[in-house]
């Protein structure tokens, strides 16, 4: 799919160049990676050492221990583990809707040419939903939520975030739909195929790494979202950020559950992202028409 | 600029037989705008309507016309956390644009194991913000700290005390935010570059072989959509950025990382102001309107 | 799609694993071993039960709090003695629990929009303001003399604290959590006759080790700040506080700035609130703030000075942090809650068990008299109890479908022994405020009650001693600020506060600013209004 290779400089340099950028891309790694390893070992450290002795190494500067996994997952454990089934489903119905929805959205942009509502114009609605800070709707949410009976249920959640994400979708697809070349279409028009078909066979096969990253952006901002899950759930339909932010109490923040929150919050999206991608693609480029 | 001839900017289905079968185009943009004005009509005429009264916890509700939005003007606070918050926009989304730039061109060679790099900057945004923050209180503390342990070891003899400074605080809310939002950029902008065509490559190296031209000519005006799209995603949700200050240094000290956000949040959910609350987040919508329609006029003939 | 599967499977496997993973029960109790089922089957067959109401089989109620889990601090009570009540009762209730730092936010959310979702809320007293003003939750003196209801002694709860479960002469709490700071320091280091000569060497007179004033106590910590007393060969602290912004910062100012700022009325009784005596906040005749009267600048000035006699870093430290340094042994003071007595015993993170020492908040020589318009010259210290902090203790929300099932549970809690066993039980986060929590004179427990709740006798001693100083010893009160945008007043202040000790501004203008924010608050809430509740709030009769 890399258009790069097309060319190639001289040998040497290649050679050069590829180390350097080796380097480059080991560090960028480590850059990103760190903060895990340091939760990782965080949540391994007794709480006495985890803010009184710089560690970086485990077994040479402290000593690791269960610790911290244990307690939480004794005392917490039910409620962690519910609240991250609440996430994964909340996130996952928001992103099919969002994604759904954007992207159709998306092509409608990019291919068509809206007279009374322009096309610029409607872009920039759809980008102006991010424009409001959270807190300026949440109280009426709240009630929008009370008299749809909807308080405390997932649902609430996933038709939110859909509601939030559906801008990402939208805008990051109708990028991927122009840069698509309109030829493709043009001649499958000529052989009598229905909009939806061009659609559907064409232009998403085609753009399905794209709708994949697409996904992936609303799954993580739905998997974040934090004012609305607190707001809209009591019990039943706690996200597992609220149950993140429950580290702070009135005896300060206990640091060693938030490195034990913060990796069991990161696992379910983590796989998702690294497994599903390859099947949103696969799955859409099923239908392609080849050539 | 090569691009702006390589192909057509009109849609085609408005040309001549083609244009009678307009109607699906509603049926493509209808469920997304239709859903979105399902949800967002009420909250939005409510706290619109809401920023035009005095509304505090157990007075009633007085119509007091523009006087939130005027109030907001004589609002100390409100400068200082415009301030603050402009910093943080142009910094975060200068540094995540072009370091996500960086690494998406990068990427964008054919190697191996580029899958399983991918997925790994994937993971700092699935992180939670607010996790974040507090899991930066252990790594910027003074004397345990990640940060201030390498820093020792690399001989500084005056380890800074990140949270006692206010300048010291926002670097560090800067770090944490670029840390988890590259990713974003990286993501978007790699899909975008690997959607390109490859027969304007192979047609431009024909003509030159060198990388730095071909990216100055070629990739960078066939990204620059997505890359606006990038730009302004960004600049928009830092405007809004609330999780990490308010878990890291919340907002301290004193006012110095305190955002619009972190004020609405204070106004508007701690101190149940909703009125004046309401008024500054429509003040900050009027001024990201502002930002776009510059952003679209300027780049009308790109962004169409 | 077989790897998919494969990790599918593992979650589901893993999920159904913890999901069946539950504290063991001992005599109905999730204990963590058989002490603490023993003394706690002990205090509950001490307690009165009432006699419950049969129609009660079956119900169930609400109760919110703030999240610190089953065996956390204030919320942990609340999942422990469920069997119990439900034993008794045969109803039951559904615990929920709220990330603190949005504890008021979902509370006045649920409250405000009449949603109704908590029955029993376990709040803070300083949200009684807006309670009040907006009447939201339900007044429990009718149940004093119903038979059905345990019976509690309130006349043993400290007044200072008793004040904030009522409202002028109305009973809306029940007995709970009784909150106070107090000064802790290493006694060992401190009685040291090594560190005592160092001291008398370079300051040129005693130490004055009973640190009677912040005067004193800036002095020891001068002294102690940078030098490795506690021998691990790193120049250590002299004092830890958790002064950031927003991490209850302002509560060290409120406990250091109180004997600067209120004096005892001249005449009897000594409590007596005047115009100018036994005032803190506001003046009770016109609403005028006071908190930038010269007694608070000067306050500020003495805490911006020990705030120096530690880490750099101590200006943005929230309580954990602040806690550990003190914990861990590099520093030598702190002043906060009753958690550091409990923390201190816990071996997982503290290294200073049995060498705990505390008293009540010191005061000084020269507090500001708001008549006179200047300071005093005091020859014994101006002392001051205080009660800052929360005081965490339900109350029924005025949407609960049972308040006379919730006022059971509440009640319940409240008697003696069970209350006395949440308070000697360290991990419950519930600190002392009952006489049956002293010793004797003042009380008549027991040093072994501490004990079996795992704290090492001396420190148990020294803790509970500087607490009861605190609540019977000293004459005067600083008053807690109870009005209706309390909470907003405390962030602004907070605010402020962080602006002068990180020396962005000066403390007299920090606190000037203070005194115009807290004006147009009162004026925006409206001025008689918030005159009269807080003339209400604070005994003050014009």
């Amino acid at each position: 799919m890399s258009s790069g290779s097309a060319f190639m400089p001289a040998r040497s340099k290649r050679g050069l160049r590829r180390v350097l950028v080796w380097i480059v891309i080991i560090l960028a790694t480590c850059w990103a990676l760190s903060p895990f390893y340091w939760a990782i070992i965080t949540s391994f450290k007794p709480p006495g050492v985890i803010l009184t002795k710089p560690s970086l190494i485990p077994f040479l500067q402290f000593k690791p221990t269960l610790f911290n996994w244990k307690n939480e997952y004794i005392s917490r454990g039910r409620e962690i583990t519910g609240a991250l089934a609440n996430s994964i489903i909340i996130a996952c119905g928001a992103t099919l809707i969002a994604v759904s929805l954007g992207t159709m959205a998306g092509y409608g942009l990019a291919r068509f040419r809206f007279k009374r509502w322009k096309n610029k114009d409607m872009t920039l609605w759809f980008l102006s939903q991010r424009f409001l800070p959270p807190m300026a709707t949440a109280i009426p949410f709240f009630i929008l939520m009370k008299t749809l009976n909807l308080l405390d249920t997932r649902w609430a959640l996933i038709m939110a975030n859909a509601t939030f994400t559906l801008p990402f979708a939208v805008l990051i697809m109708r990028d991927v739909f122009k840069e698509l070349p309109v030829e493709l279409d043009e001649s499958a028009m000529v052989d009598g195929a229905s909009r939806f078909a061009i659609f559907t066979r064409i232009a998403l096969p085609l753009a399905a790494p794209a709708v994949a990253v697409a996904a992936v952006i609303c799954f993580a901002f739905s998997w974040n979202e934090f004012l609305f899950g607190l707001i809209l759930t009591y019990k039943k339909a706690q996200p597992v950020t609220v149950i993140i932010a429950g580290v702070e109490h009135t005896q300060g923040i206990q640091f060693w559950f938030v490195a034990t929150r913060l990796l069991a919050a990161i696992l379910p999206p983590a796989v998702l992202a690294i497994t599903a991608q390859r099947y949103i693609v696969r799955g859409l480029t099923f239908g392609a028409v080849k050539g | 600029m090569i691009a702006g001839g390589i192909r057509e900017r009109i849609p085609p289905f408005t040309r001549g037989k083609m244009a009678k079968k307009e109607g699906a185009k509603y049926f493509f943009v209808g469920p997304g705008i239709i859903w979105v004005l399902l949800f967002t009509l009420f909250p939005l005429v409510y706290s619109l309507r809401l920023s035009f009264f005095r509304a505090r916890l157990g007075m009633g509700q007085q119509f007091i016309w523009l006087e939130n939005y005027g109030r907001a003007f004589t609002d100390y606070r409100f400068w200082s956390v415009l301030q603050v918050t402009v910093f943080f926009v142009v910094c975060d989304v200068a540094l995540t644009v072009l370091l996500g730039l960086g690494l998406a061109l990068l990427f964008h060679r054919a190697m191996r194991g580029q899958r399983f790099f991918r997925s790994i900057f994937t993971m700092p945004i699935f992180t939670a913000p607010i996790a974040l923050g507090y899991l930066g209180l252990t790594i910027f503390h003074e004397e345990v700290g990640a940060v201030n342990t390498v820093l020792r070891a690399l001989g500084l003899l005056h380890l800074p005390a990140w949270f006692s400074n206010p300048w010291l605080a926002r670097i560090a809310i800067t770090m944490v935010d670029i840390w988890q939002w590259t990713p974003f950029c990286f993501l978007v902008l790699l899909a975008g570059l690997q959607s390109l065509p490859a027969e304007v490559y192979e047609a431009a190296v024909l003509d030159t072989s060198s990388g730095w031209a071909m990216f100055r000519h070629i990739t960078l005006p066939l990204l620059l959509p997505v890359l606006f799209t990038v730009t302004i995603l960004r600049v928009v949700e830092t405007f809004k950025i609330l999780d990490i200050p308010f878990s890291l240094t919340s907002g301290g000290p004193g006012m110095a990382t305190q955002t619009y956000s972190f004020y609405i949040y204070l106004t508007g959910l701690r101190n149940f102001n909703a009125g004046y609350a309401s008024a500054l987040a429509y003040l900050l919508l009027i001024v990201m309107m502002a930002i776009s329609l510059f952003f679209f006029r300027r780049l009308r003939q790109i962004y169409e | 799609m077989k790897k998919l599967g494969i990790i599918v499977a593992l979650v589901a496997i893993s999920l159904i694993a913890v999901q069946s993973l539950s504290a063991q029960l001992i005599s109905g109790f999730p204990a963590a071993n058989e002490r603490e089922a023993q003394t706690a089957l002990a205090a509950f067959e001490e307690a009165d039960k009432g006699k419950p109401d049969p129609a009660w089989q079956g119900e169930k109620f609400t109760i919110g709090v703030y999240s610190a889990g089953q065996r956390g601090a204030i919320s942990g009570p609340l999942y422990f003695w469920r069997n119990k009540f439900e034993e008794l009762t045969g109803a039951s209730y559904d615990i929920v629990e709220i990330p603190f730092a949005e504890l008021r936010e979902k509370i006045f959310t649920d409250l405000q929009t009449g949603a109704g979702r908590y029955d029993v809320i376990i709040n803070c007293s300083n949200y009684y303001g807006d309670y009040i003003a907006n009447n939201w939750i339900l007044p429990i003196d009718k149940y004093f003399n119903d038979p059905r209801m345990p019976k509690w002694d309130r006349a043993s709860i400290a007044p200072a604290v008793a004040n904030l479960m009522k409202w002028g002469d109305r009973w809306y709490g029940t007995n709970n959590d009784h909150d106070a700071q107090v000064l802790y320091y290493r006694k060992d280091i401190i009685n040291s006759p090594k560190w005592q000569a160092e001291f008398k060497k370079a300051k040129g007179h005693d130490m004055p080790v009973k640190m009677d004033t912040w005067e004193d106590v800036l002095e020891i910590c001068d002294f102690f700040n940078g030098k490795d007393w506690n021998g691990d060969g790193k120049p250590d602290h002299g004092i830890t506080l958790h002064l950031r912004v927003g991490g209850q910062g302002f509560f060290h100012f409120m406990a250091i700035s109180a004997p600067y700022v209120v004096i005892p009325f001249p005449g009897d009784p000594p409590t007596k609130v005047t115009r100018y005596h036994n005032v803190y906040w506001f003046d009770p005749v016109t609403m005028d703030p006071l908190i930038n009267s010269p007694g608070h600048v000067r306050a500020l000035e003495m805490l911006i000075k020990l705030s120096k006699t530690g880490s750099p870093a101590m200006w943005g430290w929230s309580l954990g942090e602040a806690w550990a340094d003190f914990l861990s042994g590099k520093a030598v003071m702190t002043f906060s809650w009753g958690d550091v007595g409990s923390l201190a015993e816990d071996p997982t993170q503290s290294v200073i068990m049995g060498k705990l020492g505390a008293r009540g908040i010191p005061g000084t020589k020269a507090p500001y008299d708001l008549q006179q318009k200047k300071f005093l010259n005091l020859a014994k210290p101006n002392m001051v109890g205080n009660q800052v902090g929360c005081s965490w203790h339900p109350v029924i929300s005025k949407y609960a479908k049972n308040p006379d099932l919730c006022y059971y549970f509440m009640a319940w809690q409240a008697t003696a022994p069970i209350n006395h066993w949440n308070v000697y039980m360290g991990w419950t986060g519930v600190d002392p405020g009952t006489t049956y929590d002293w010793f004797p004179p003042y009380g008549k427990a027991t040093v072994q009650d501490y004990v079996d709740g795992g704290y090492n006798a001396d420190d148990a001693k020294a803790f509970i001693g500087a607490f009861q100083d605190n609540f019977y010893n000293y004459k005067i009160f600083q008053n807690y600020l109870r009005i209706p945008g309390a909470p907003e007043m405390d962030e602004i202040w907070d605010v402020h506060l962080s602006e002068a000790i990180t020396g962005q501004v000066s403390p007299k203008v920090a606190l000037d600013r203070t005194y115009q924010d807290w004006v147009r608050i009162v004026a925006d809430y409206g001025k008689s209004k918030l005159l009269k509740l807080y003339q209400e709030s604070i005994g003050y009769k014009p």
